[in-house]
C-alpha cells in the first residue's frame, strides 16, 4: 500500500489519506485534537484581512465575507483510483505468438484442422489491465436452502458460520478485458514481481481505474460478498443443490492494492472473420480466445451418431 | 468498549461571561451553547470547554447546505403538501427561525445475534375434490401449495454503522429520525470554524440515555437484517438475542433549521424542523376538522352513488 498511514483500531483495515472513518466498520480515524483543559473563547478571523469568518452554506466552508477567502476544513477525500504497482511483461511478443500457435494446435476435433496454418494474425497489442488485489479475514455467517434433509418439500433450511482467509484475491476493474478473460489470466501472475513502474513493453497501453475510491471500495466489498456466497453454496452448505444463499460478512484487515497486470491482446482472422485472443504477459501458455468451429465436422459427427442410433433401434425392433 | 468518550467527571458548566474579542461588549455563553453572537457587532465567538463524559469534544460536523432562503422554501413546500392541515397552515407566518448545529451521536458496533426461527419450505400436492355438476357428483384434481415448517437456529454477525441518535433535549429522537437521513459522505472533521456565525448546542442528554436510543435503533436494524437473512419461502417466530460489541460513539453536530410557525391568531406556534442538508421537514401539523369531515363525507357519498348505480344496472 502506498497511502496507508495507520490502521483502524477496531477492524485493522488500513486507513488512507483523506479517510475520516474506516470504510469497513465506520470507526473514526484518529485525529490529534487539541487538549482543552480550561475554558477558551475564540473568535475566528480571516488570515488574509483579519475580518471575522463565518461558515457559508454556499461554499459549504468557513469564508471571509470581506475578502472571500475560504478556510479549508478536513473533509472526506474521494480521489480517483490510481495504479500503485505494475507487474512486468515476462512473456514477449514472440512468446505470445507462439503461445497462440500452440493453442490453435491444442484445439479439439470440432475446430478446423487448418486453423493454425490459415489464421492470420492482424494485431498484437501489449496492455496493462487493472484490478484490485485484496487480502482479508472474514467471519461468515450464512443461511441457505439445500436438498440435503429435504422432506415433503424439495428444500431444507441450513445455517452455519465459518471463518475464512482471503489472500491475494483479484477483482477486475478492466473495461478492455471481459470477466472471463481476466479470470482465466489471473492465475498466471506472480505478485512478487510487482514494481512501482511499468516494464517489459514500451508501447503498452495502460488502462486506468476510472472510478473514485469510494466506489472502488463498494465494488470490492460486493465482490467479497459474491465470493462468500459462491463458497457457501459450493463448499460449506451441505447437499448438491442450493437456493436462497444469504451471507453476512464481518471483515477484518481488508488490505487492497491497485495493480496493473500485463497481457497481450491479439486479433486474428480466419476465412474473413475476425477473432480475438488474450495471452497472459507472464505466461504465454495461458490464453483465452475465441476460435471458429468446424460445422462440417459437427454435422458429420451428428450424422454418424444419428445413423448409429438408428441402426441400434432397427436392430432392437428386428429382434422383437 | 466505548470509544471517544473522555472519562472526566461530568459537570454542568455554568454560564460564561467574557468581553467580545471584536468590540469589547459583554458576551454571555449559555451553558447549553458552544457559540454566542455579540448583540453589538454581530461577531460569533466559540467557546471550548474541557470535555466530560456527557459533553465530549465533537468528532465530526456536517455543514449547512441550505441557507435561510432555501430553508424557507423547503418549509413552504412542506406546509403546502399537508393535505389535512389547518387551512391557515399554507399561509402560516414564520414567527422565528434559526439554524442550529444539533448535537447527536454517531454510533457503531459489531452486531452479533443468536437467532432461531421456523422456516417455511413450500411444496405442491395434487389433491382430489368432488363437486356436483348437473345433479351428478364429479371428481376433479387440483394442485395446492403447502408449507412444511422446520426449526432452524444460527448466528449472524456484521458491522452496524451510521446509527445517528439525538443528544439534545430540544430535539426528541423521533423528530430527528423523521428528518433523517443525513448524507454522511459530507462529514467534516470537527473544526470550530464550521460553527462560526451559527448557533451550536452542547449535548444536553446523558451518554447512557443516548446509547439506549442507539441500542433500540441497532436492535431494530438487526431485526430487519435477520428478516432478509432467513432462508426458505417464508419464516415465522423469529427470535434473536443481540450482542453489541466494540461499540463506538462519536459526537456529531448536524445542521438543522428550526421554525416557529403561527397558523391562526390565538393559537400557539407550531415547531417545524428542516434538515439543513437535504431540506426534509417534519412538524406536528394541526389537523383541520372540516377538511377531514368533508373528505369522509365525500368518500361516503361516492360509495353511495356507486352502490346506487350498480343497483340500477343490475335491477
Amino acid at each position: 500500500m502506498t497511502d496507508d498511514f495507520s490502521r483502524c483500531s477496531r477492524c485493522e483495515t488500513p486507513l488512507e489519506t483523506g479517510d475520516l472513518r474506516c470504510a469497513i466498520c465506520g470507526q473514526a480515524a484518529p485525529a490529534r485534537a487539541p487538549v482543552v483543559r480550561d475554558v477558551a473563547v475564540r473568535l475566528l478571523r480571516c488570515g488574509g484581512c483579519g475580518a471575522a469568518v463565518e461558515y457559508d452554506p454556499a461554499v459549504q466552508a468557513p469564508r471571509c465575507a470581506f475578502c472571500g477567502e475560504v478556510l479549508r476544513v478536513e473533509a472526506i477525500e474521494d480521489p480517483p483510483e490510481r495504479i500503485e504497482f505494475f507487474l512486468p511483461f515476462t512473456a514477449d511478443a514472440d512468446a505470445a505468438r507462439a503461445g497462440l500457435g500452440g493453442w490453435f494446435r491444442s484445439l479439439g476435433f470440432f475446430h478446423p484442422r487448418n486453423l493454425a496454418s490459415q489464421a492470420r494474425l492482424q494485431a498484437l497489442q501489449p496492455l496493462w489491465w487493472v484490478a484490485w488485489v485484496f487480502d482479508a479475514q472474514a467471519d461468515i455467517t450464512w443461511t441457505a436452502d439445500s436438498n440435503l434433509g429435504a422432506g415433503r418439500s424439495d428444500w431444507a433450511p441450513h445455517a452455519g458460520r465459518t471463518p475464512l482467509l482471503y489472500d491475494n484475491i483479484l477483482v477486475s476493474a478492466s473495461r478492455g478485458l471481459t470477466l472471463a478473460e481476466t479470470s482465466t489470466l489471473s492465475g498466471t501472475y506472480d505478485l512478487a514481481t510487482a514494481g512501482p513502474r511499468p516494464s517489459g513493453a514500451e508501447s503498452a497501453t495502460v488502462e486506468q481505474f476510472d472510478v473514485q475510491r469510494s466506489l472502488a471500495r463498494r465494488r470490492i466489498v460486493e465482490a467479497i460478498d459474491g465470493i462468500a456466497t459462491a463458497q457457501v453454496a459450493g463448499r460449506f452448505c451441505p447437499g448438491t443443490k442450493h437456493r436462497n444463499v444469504h451471507v453476512a460478512v464481518l471483515l477484518r484487515a481488508l488490505t487492497t492494492r491497485r495493480v496493473a497486470f500485463p497481457a497481450w491482446v491479439m486479433a486474428y482472422r480466419y476465412r474473413d472473420r475476425p477473432y480475438r485472443a488474450v495471452v497472459s504477459g507472464q505466461d504465454a501458455a495461458c490464453i483465452r480466445a475465441d476460435a471458429p468451429l468446424s460445422w462440417a465436422r459437427i454435422a458429420a459427427v451428428g450424422l454418424a451418431a444419428a445413423t448409429a442410433l438408428g441402426g441400434i433401434l432397427a436392430a432392437i425392433l428386428h429382434s422383437l | 468498549m466505548l470509544h471517544a468518550v473522555p472519562v472526566a467527571a461530568t459537570a454542568i458548566p455554568a454560564a460564561i461571561t467574557v468581553a467580545c474579542r471584536e468590540c469589547g461588549a459583554t458576551l454571555e455563553f449559555a451553558p447549553e451553547l458552544r457559540t454566542a453572537r455579540c448583540p453589538y457587532c454581530a461577531s460569533t465567538s466559540i467557546v471550548e470547554r474541557p470535555p466530560s463524559r456527557d459533553r465530549p469534544r465533537p468528532t465530526f460536523v456536517v455543514g449547512f447546505v441550505l441557507d435561510k432562503e432555501h430553508a424557507e422554501d423547503a418549509l413552504r413546500r412542506w406546509t403546502r403538501s399537508r393535505w389535512f392541515a389547518h387551512s391557515g397552515y399554507a399561509r402560516a407566518a414564520i414567527d422565528a427561525m434559526r439554524g442550529v448545529y444539533v448535537p447527536t451521536y454517531l454510533y457503531g458496533a459489531v452486531a452479533h445475534a443468536a437467532w432461531s426461527a421456523s422456516i417455511g419450505e413450500d411444496y405442491t400436492e395434487t389433491e382430489t375434490y368432488t363437486t356436483t355438476e348437473n345433479g351428478h357428483s364429479v371428481t376433479h384434481t387440483r394442485t395446492v401449495t403447502k408449507t412444511e415448517w422446520r426449526d432452524l437456529s444460527g448466528e449472524h454477525a456484521c458491522y452496524l454503522t451510521d446509527v445517528v441518535v439525538t443528544a439534545s433535549r430540544g430535539v426528541p429522537n423521533e423528530e430527528l429520525e423523521a428528518i433523517e437521513p443525513f448524507d454522511l459522505r459530507a462529514l467534516r472533521r470537527y473544526d470550530p470554524a464550521m460553527l462560526s456565525g451559527w448557533i451550536a448546542e452542547e449535548p444536553s442528554r446523558t451518554l447512557e440515555e443516548c446509547i439506549a436510543f442507539a441500542h433500540d435503533e441497532a436492535v431494530r436494524g438487526i431485526d430487519e437484517m435477520l428478516g432478509r437473512f432467513m432462508p426458505g419461502d417464508s419464516h415465522r417466530d423469529l427470535r434473536f438475542v443481540p450482542r453489541l460489541e466494540n461499540q463506538v460513539v462519536d459526537l456529531l453536530l448536524l445542521p438543522l433549521w428550526s421554525f416557529a410557525v403561527r397558523y391562526a391568531p390565538g393559537k400557539p406556534p407550531v415547531r417545524v424542523l428542516v434538515n439543513g442538508q437535504t431540506g426534509k421537514a417534519h412538524g406536528k401539523v394541526p389537523r383541520s376538522f372540516w377538511k377531514i369531515t368533508g373528505t369522509i363525507a365525500l368518500g361516503l357519498g361516492l360509495l353511495a352513488l356507486l352502490a346506487w348505480s350498480l343497483g340500477l344496472f343490475s335491477g
